[in-house]
């Protein structure tokens, strides 16, 4: 019998055991390092100069006076808000174009996760199908598509013209409704992810014993199914809010409003006020973050018993 | 083939202890069996070994090298799988064959002696098929030679026969104990599986809660268990409460729950007081029953009707359990419960409701103090 | 009786109705711009009066286009391999973290960059870039996009890692192989579909984002999103559909190949 008992690890693995010892928690802490140290480089430390560009001054010539501490950026900012001058209507539509592509969105995908998880065969796949091909479909091209449809002189209007339901176009864009239809679109796709992949792991059989018990079919489905996914309707709600509130692509297309996230981009390229966009964008994250928190403390009040009677 | 030496090993994970003072001498070319229920570290222990945990504090050595600090892949051991572990995206022979690979040795060597270690798992004609299409105990089997195909110091073996259904299982255990006869290589098999481990064992190593309560022969551990939980887990058996009523110079009297007062026979001057509490233990095997030979203990003379060990208790047979070769009958005496078997269903059979004596020999009875410890009386 | 199941098959047909709808909805766009694309006009109309291949030769012609496409590839695939190797080894590196503490902050801070308006991302970015002296480069473009594109391949490898038999990584070290050869021989086997996936999720996501890719990119290294962005706003003619077309198209290609990908891995454990 040939003995093999020396050990002939190559010279890599020597050199990596040199440098990593034999701890296996070391070797998970040097396999996470460059992911933590990306994160730091790229994403914490440009945060915390963020923090600092706002609390800067700004200056005549330069974007911002590097090495000056001042308040006035978050205090022009904030008094501005206070008066409800342009801040604070960028504010309010913002949130407001936010918040109601929320409640759509989030109505709408519950539906079509239902329908993605009652189908099956073809239909689902198309179904499946029809949300995953938008998703890897750059969000210029899905605003874009709106305008030849939603024109006063495109599809929509053409139809309705000609079944004479309007006398006269409507002008979805450039309007509120055209953005607003142009974000749903944006991230409705997600929306659906979120709460079909909650759904899938649904047995059914629970829907037939509420049915069993004298539910009716719609009535079963809101008391038994909706209560479940409320983990992925948390989720798609979160989503849709945070990318809606701070949408810029619908809206710089499809309609003539400013929204924070187009008016910070103004603050910067244009004006070159480089503190106020950053406080600016500090106060909107705040906000956010804060709604964000309120609207998850609803939904989780609602996740254990949504009572609807 | 080496003698591996655990010296005060621990392991800990976080608050918890897994593994605590364990320090076993395991003998050059022996089978040891870690015997005990699941959580009680001796996989862990294994792992040790193996170097796939590295110890809280101890150390491990094969021969006279310390390895505790060596990984799993410097060490020269190597380990069977609960699960076999097999490597799905190779084939049967590569499976086998890549310890050798890692060891640097030609492609046609290791092919050689991969397919030679095949065959002498009787796997001969399977080099090329998937390890996902082998059936349980055909895994087992490819798993065994990839293990000793690298030639290890020691084969660790972590209950790999515990997902075989026990017909296979019982073949395998007759299987291994040859295949370590004829290689006279050091393993350590890990078990919780009592038979598993007296068909195999050149020596046992039971394991409760972390630690290792006993090494020992096997008939060493099940004649002279150390504490009360190794007498529980090695076999069914009666433990009844019991204290002390007096004491002679020769024997000790209790009282018990069966309402008689049974006697243990000391060697000399007996070692406890009067009122110290205590459990008994006794085996179906040393009950006989209404004076009829002891079943499994062919060649021990019948239990003497006099003398000062004699114990005798009378009872009602409550139900009677066919269990193939032997009869068990649960028995309620004074209200307690008790169970005695007997080997052969076909003669003086028992049925429910008939009044039976159970009598044995005190020195066979079994005592226990209410620690657990075992007490020599 | 009767009438519950009159008002079962209305309920079906509400339903049914309801979500072809929604299909509709779903599908129409990418329709509209693929048959845009076609379009003989320079203005765009949907459906077009008259259909030819003109667009697709002026995309043929044009450097500004090719530019870009060649821009959007090259970027896509780098943020495709810093990403696969980032969200790699981190999975890999928490799924042998016998603690988990280091976890427990890594989820959450890999998670957190999805959920901030990109456009608070890319304002900031582009001010950190500008004081490391990044700005303009096809890195800046390409880290952006690798912060996106990361949360998804570690969740995918996280998923794929966990559906993987790690003892078998315990066989292989037993066996004597160290802790590359172990990855090299025994685990990348295992999870390189879940990687591929993991990649092209990656690349897709690149070869789409938007709104961080217009504050980094200078005219050089504009990507076709941009660069159509920027069309979008001057004029509204054909091109930008035939380039959305070519980027539809990649996509699905992207699809194709992962479905091939998992399901050979699929169609392979049948056949098995």
């Amino acid at each position: 019998m040939t003995t093999t008992n020396t050990h002939d690890p190559s010279s890599f693995d020597r050199i990596r055991d040199a440098v990593i010892g034999q701890s296996n928690s070391r070797r998970a802490l040097l396999l996470m390092a460059p992911l933590i140290a990306f994160e730091l480089l790229v994403f914490v430390i440009p945060f915390f100069i963020l923090l600092r560009i706002s609390v800067a001054s700004g200056s005549a010539d330069l974007p911002y006076e590097s090495g000056t501490w001042s308040l006035d950026a978050y205090s022009s900012v904030i008094e501005n808000i206070l008066s409800f001058d342009l801040f604070w209507s960028i504010l309010v539509y913002s949130f407001v174009l936010g918040g109601a592509v929320t409640i759509v969105t989030v109505g709408i995908a519950l539906f079509y996760a239902y329908a993605i998880w009652r189908s099956n065969g073809l239909v689902k796949s198309l179904l499946l199908f029809s949300v995953i091909l938008p998703l890897l479909t750059t969000l210029v091209i899905r605003t874009y598509a709106f305008t030849p449809l939603l024109s006063p002189t495109g599809t929509v209007n053409d139809i309705l013209l000609s079944l004479n339901l309007v006398s006269e176009p409507i002008q979805f864009v450039p309007g509120i409704v055209g953005a607003g239809i142009g974000q749903l679109y944006i991230v409705l796709p997600y929306a659906v992810l979120a709460i079909y992949s909650v759904m899938a792991t649904i047995d059914w059989d629970i829907v037939e014993a509420a049915r069993d018990l004298g539910a009716s079919r719609p009535r079963s489905v809101v008391e038994v199914v909706v209560p479940q996914v409320m983990p992925g309707v948390i989720v798609a709600t979160v989503i849709s809010f945070a990318w809606s509130v701070g949408s810029y692509a619908a809206p710089g297309l499809l309609s003539e409003n400013l929204t924070f996230a187009i008016y910070i981009e103004t603050l910067l390229l244009t004006d070159q006020r480089y503190p106020v966009a950053a406080a600016f964008s500090v106060i909107m994250l705040v906000l956010m973050l804060i709604s964000t928190g309120v609207l998850f403390a609803i939904l989780n009040r609602f996740g254990g018993d949504f009572d609807l009677a | 083939m080496s003698e591996i030496t655990l010296h005060d090993l621990e392991k800990q994970y976080g608050e918890t202890t897994a593994v605590e003072d364990v320090s076993v001498e395991i003998r050059d070319g022996e089978l040891l069996c870690l015997l005990g229920p699941s959580g009680s570290g001796k996989s862990t222990t294994l792992r040790m070994i193996a170097g796939l945990e590295t110890p809280t504090s101890g150390t491990i050595s094969i021969e006279a090298d310390d390895v505790t600090d060596q990984p799993a892949y410097e060490r020269n051991t190597s380990t069977v799988f609960q699960d076999w572990a097999l490597f799905p995206h190779k084939s049967v022979l590569e499976n086998v064959a890549f310890g050798l690979k890692m060891r640097g040795m030609s492609k046609d060597d290791r092919q050689k002696r991969a397919q030679s270690m095949l065959e002498r798992v009787q796997m001969g004609g399977y080099g090329d098929d998937d390890p996902t299409n082998l059936s349980g105990g055909q895994k087992q089997r490819v798993a065994l030679a990839r293990s000793l195909a690298v030639n290890p110091d020691v084969l660790l073996l972590d209950e790999p026969l515990s997902n075989l259904d026990k017909r296979l299982r019982e073949d395998m255990q007759i299987e291994l104990r040859e295949i370590h006869e004829d290689l006279e290589e050091t393993f350590v098999h890990v078990t919780h599986d009592q038979d598993e481990a007296f068909t195999l064992a050149d020596r046992i190593g039971i394991m409760n809660e972390g630690e290792l309560v006993q090494v020992g022969d096997p008939d060493e551990v099940y004649e002279n268990p150390k504490n009360r939980f190794i007498e529980a887990f090695l076999g069914d058996t009666n433990f009844v409460d019991a204290v002390v009523t007096r004491t002679s110079s020769d024997a000790v009297h209790v009282d018990t729950e069966l309402g008689t007062e049974l006697v243990l026979p000391t060697d000399g001057e007996p070692d406890v007081d009067e009122g110290t509490g205590l459990t008994l233990s006794l085996r179906p095997e040393i009950l006989s029953i209404n004076g009829e030979g002891r079943p499994e203990a062919a060649g021990k003379q019948p239990v003497a009707t006099d003398g000062s060990a004699h114990n005798a208790v009378t009872g009602t047979v409550e139900n009677v359990i066919y269990r193939g070769s032997t009869v068990r009958y649960s028995v309620s005496i004074n209200g307690s419960s008790m169970f005695a078997e007997r080997t052969d269903a076909s003669t003086g059979a028992h049925a429910a409701g008939d009044d039976i004596r159970l009598e044995w020999d005190g020195e066979d009875a079994l005592a226990f103090s209410d620690d657990g410890t075992r007490v020599t009386l | 009786m009767t009438s519950t199941l009159h008002r079962e098959t209305v309920e079906n047909r509400v339903f049914r109705a309801s979500y072809l709808a929604l299909l509709v909805f779903m599908l129409l766009p990418l329709f509209v711009v693929v048959v845009t694309s076609f379009s003989q006009a320079g203005r765009l109309a949907f459906p077009p009066e008259s259909y030819s291949l003109a667009w697709y030769g002026e995309f043929f012609e044009s450097t500004r286009w090719l530019r870009a496409f060649t821009n959007s590839i090259l970027i896509g695939v780098g943020t495709a391999l810093l990403a696969s190797f980032l969200g790699v080894t981190g999975a890999f590196g928490q799924e042998l973290d016998t603690d988990d503490s280091l976890g427990a902050i890594l989820q959450p801070l890999v998670l957190i960059p999805l959920l901030i308006p990109p456009v608070v991302l890319g304002i900031t970015l582009l001010m950190y870039f500008s004081e490391v002296g990044l700005r303009g480069s096809y890195a800046s473009i390409i880290l952006a996009h690798t912060l996106w594109a990361t949360p998804l391949v570690y969740f995918v490898m996280r998923s794929v890692f966990s559906r993987f038999d790690w003892q078998q990584l315990d066989a292989a070290h037993d066996l004597g192989a160290g802790p590359v050869r172990s990855f090299v021989h025994v685990v990348l086997p295992n999870v390189k579909h879940g990687i591929l996936v993991g990649a092209l999720l990656a690349f897709i996501i690149s070869l789409q984002e938007f709104v961080m890719a217009l504050f980094l990119s200078t005219p050089s290294t504009t990507t076709i999103p941009v660069l159509a962005w920027t069309q979008i706003r001057q004029a509204l003619d054909p091109m930008v559909s035939v380039v959305s077309t070519f980027l539809i198209l990649i996509s699905l290609g992207a699809i194709v190949i992962a479905a091939i990908a998992t399901n050979l891995e699929w169609l392979s454990k049948q056949l098995s």
